[in-house]
């Protein structure tokens, strides 16, 4: 199983490029906390 | 390659699966990863009940990893759900993106500093003598030339971007891909324990975690489990490893399409462009937006306890993928190989670490 979800992400990663959707996400979340839209969400 | 389920390059050409088929996959990720902190909780409740019982204080981190190696490997993961177990790589980059609200720049300057210059050693050191192991043990040059960007630089990725600028054989890529994963699978293991008998600090031994486990999610697991912080520490250093992935995958390239056995490289400046991770730029924003003072104390510890839940199906994810019986089935010198290549630049990145703090290159 290991090399085929390892394929896969890598493929989807090609694709959809995952290193921008991180670091989209990342920013927004970045965004909402710093304008206190999202709430702090314990750990 | 041992494994048949892997997928071959004509499968891979199918389109990316929708959002839809994402959610089962997605869902065992976080589930395994929430029972394995669920599961923290009760040991550690059970502990205070109990404290003459020996119950063992077990951190989520393995927990995970443990849920998801006997989910992996008893019941499988099946089709349905691997698109979306496929998707831990995008929740590990976005905590590595997020945690970088806790590092201030003059700490990723320093330590990244630092980290680049005991990076190029550890990857001139890797690179030569997973070469000449490679050599010894007679491995085919193709493999040979896979297992040292593997090693040297950042496991599974390399190996992937290696692929497609140096035409290796199929079998080549998978066995390479194995051995990786097999040798940051013993790295779970054995280097917490090396870091607990040498008493290492949080940040030493996230240092050299970082430099010598090869897989960005393996990297981070083995300093997580020393720590927070040592994972903080990791997760910095193997990033700064990380971002030589062009400069070698370019190397290899050029060296074997100069033999006439792998495509030409057209555009240098463009090759590196597409084989830097780019996930490292939303690292460092977020890392100046810290510094320049745009959150609050509460809302950093707000980032970070989101870059821990963002981390939670990585680890799941980690222990979703390796397969114990891929483990022990990809023949034997490949794995020889990679196991005394490994175990030298353990040992060498170590001894790097130890030098840097004792000599006060490092604080």
């Amino acid at each position: 199983m290991a090399a085929p979800l390892e394929h896969t992400s890598s493929h989807l990663g090609s694709r959809i490029n995952i290193d921008l959707v991180a670091i989209a996400l990342g920013l927004a979340l970045a965004a909402l906390i710093r304008f206190n839209i999202l709430p702090s969400i314990p750990f | 390659m041992s494994s048949p389920a892997i997928l071959t390059p004509t499968e891979s050409q199918r389109t990316p699966p929708s959002l839809v088929a994402l959610l089962p996959g997605v869902a065992l990720l976080f589930g395994i990863g929430i029972a394995g902190k669920l599961l923290q909780g009760a040991l550690t409740l059970l502990h205070a009940r109990y404290p003459h019982v020996f119950i063992p204080r077990i951190e989520y981190v393995l927990l995970a990893i443990l849920l998801g190696l006997a989910v992996g490997n008893t019941v499988g993961v099946s089709e349905r759900f691997r698109p979306g177990v496929a998707t831990y790589e995008l929740w590990l980059k976005l905590g590595i993106v997020l945690v970088g609200a806790r590092f201030l720049l003059q700490d990723v300057l320093h330590i990244g500093g630092l980290s680049l210059l005991l990076v190029a050693v550890e990857l001139a050191l890797s690179l030569s003598v997973m070469t000449l192991l490679g050599r010894i043990f007679k491995l085919p040059p193709k493999l040979t030339s896979l297992l040292a960007i593997g090693s040297s630089i950042c496991g599974v990725t390399a190996i992937m971007a290696a692929q497609g600028a140096i035409e290796p054989e199929e079998e080549d890529t998978s066995t390479a891909i194995a051995a990786i994963l097999t040798l940051g699978a013993i790295a779970l293991v054995t280097f917490p324990a090396i870091g607990h008998l040498l008493h290492m600090s949080q940040q030493g031994y996230g240092v050299w975690a970082g430099l010598a486990v090869d897989n960005t999610a393996e990297s981070l697991v083995t300093g997580a489990l020393y720590g927070q912080d040592a994972g903080r520490w990791a997760i910095l250093v193997k990033t700064a490893r990380s971002s030589f992935i062009g400069f070698v995958v370019l190397g290899y390239a050029v060296y074997w399409s100069s033999r006439g056995l792998a495509p030409g490289v057209q555009h240098k400046g463009l090759f590196l462009w597409q084989k830097f991770p780019k996930f490292i730029l939303g690292f460092m924003a977020i890392s100046v937006l810290a510094t320049a003072g745009f959150f609050t104390t509460g809302q950093i510890t707000s980032l970070s306890n989101l870059a821990n839940w963002a981390f939670l199906p990585a680890f799941a994810g980690v222990g979703l993928r390796t397969n114990l019986r891929d483990l022990t089935g990809q023949g034997l010198r490949p794995l020889i190989v990679g196991i005394l290549g490994e175990v030298f630049i353990a040992c060498v990145t170590l001894a790097l670490v130890y030098w840097s703090y004792s000599h006060g290159v490092a604080r």
